[in-house]
């Protein structure tokens, strides 16, 4: 039946169409969700800062200098749960010295930190407390 | 693209998504997932009904009831979309994905047009459609679930980029 072949090659079109998506999401991607995007080994880097913390979704961020000239991106939790931790948008001065522990970002070439604990002078911030 | 985004990120509704409350995001996404879900709900149900499942409900009866849903929920999207990416706009350029959802979205909506315009969607109401008119139904509900799939695929992949 004309009607039976046809559905069948509009599965195959949908099929495909799937596929092709599917195969282009599963190259190894770098992630601001999840820590697939970031290095196992634990790392710190400490800095000045450029840019004060922002509560801005999906991710709370800030911006350091760091002692290699190169400016790096502080991604920290979820806004709520950055919140909680105690951070407020714009509360660490630009020109503040902090230190950000958490894992770098698998691409050498991107200067970001997912950080799992803050500390600037005697505050540390544990935005994801259950990960340290 | 850059300057779109950067246009987008300075605006009212950038410096609102940002800077008015911790949980505003999360809301706002909230309502983008509810909006992308009543669209691509209604848009399977009534694809799936184009393709030749489940013939023996009318068309123009399970039109009436997932047309509105889809239109809604599209509308919600966009919007709460257009919110979500000015938040930080500038940290979305050179990602693939949204090179591959904003197109599919474009196609997704010239596909609607191409349905609304054609002979057998016209006469939903009114007759018997023939065999060829089944058949072209048929194709747009396929390219219309290959471009609804792909668009949301690519939607979700974005954050993982």
């Amino acid at each position: 039946m004309r009607t039976q072949s046809s559905r069948r090659r509009f599965a195959t079109c949908l099929i495909g169409a799937i596929g092709a998506v599917a195969l282009l999401a599963a190259r190894p991607v770098s992630a601001h969700h999840g820590w697939g995007g970031y290095l196992d080994a634990e790392f710190e880097i400490t800095g000045t800062v450029e840019s004060s913390v922002s509560l801005a979704g999906p991710h709370a961020s800030m911006t350091i200098r760091a002692a290699d000239g190169h400016v790096w991106n502080v991604v920290l939790a979820p806004p709520p749960r950055s919140q909680q931790a105690g951070l407020k948008d714009g509360m660490i001065p630009v020109g503040a010295k902090v230190t950000a522990h958490g894992h770098r970002h698998r691409d050498n070439d991107r200067f970001e930190i997912k950080t799992e604990r803050l500390t600037w002078g005697d505050k540390v911030f544990n935005v994801y407390p259950d990960r340290t | 693209m850059r300057e779109l985004a950067e246009w987008m990120q300075t605006s009212a509704l950038g410096h609102f998504m940002r800077e008015s409350g911790a949980w505003t995001y999360a809301v706002v996404n909230l309502f983008h997932i509810l909006g992308v879900a009543s669209l691509f709900g209604s848009v399977l149900v009534l694809d799936l009904r184009l393709m030749g499942v489940g013939r023996r409900i009318p068309l123009a009866a399970l039109a009436d009831a997932t047309v509105p849903v889809a239109t809604a929920g599209f509308t919600v999207a966009a919007i709460t979309g257009v919110g979500l990416l000015a938040t930080k706009a500038t940290e979305y350029v050179g990602n693939p994905f949204l090179v591959i959802k904003f197109p599919a979205i474009a196609l997704g909506l010239i596909n609607v047009l191409a349905l609304r315009l054609s002979p057998a969607w016209q006469a939903r109401r009114q007759r018997e459609l023939s065999r060829r008119e089944l058949r072209q139904l048929s194709l747009i509900g396929g390219l219309s679930l290959a471009c609804w799939l792909t668009a949301f695929t690519a939607g979700r992949m974005i954050a993982y980029w």
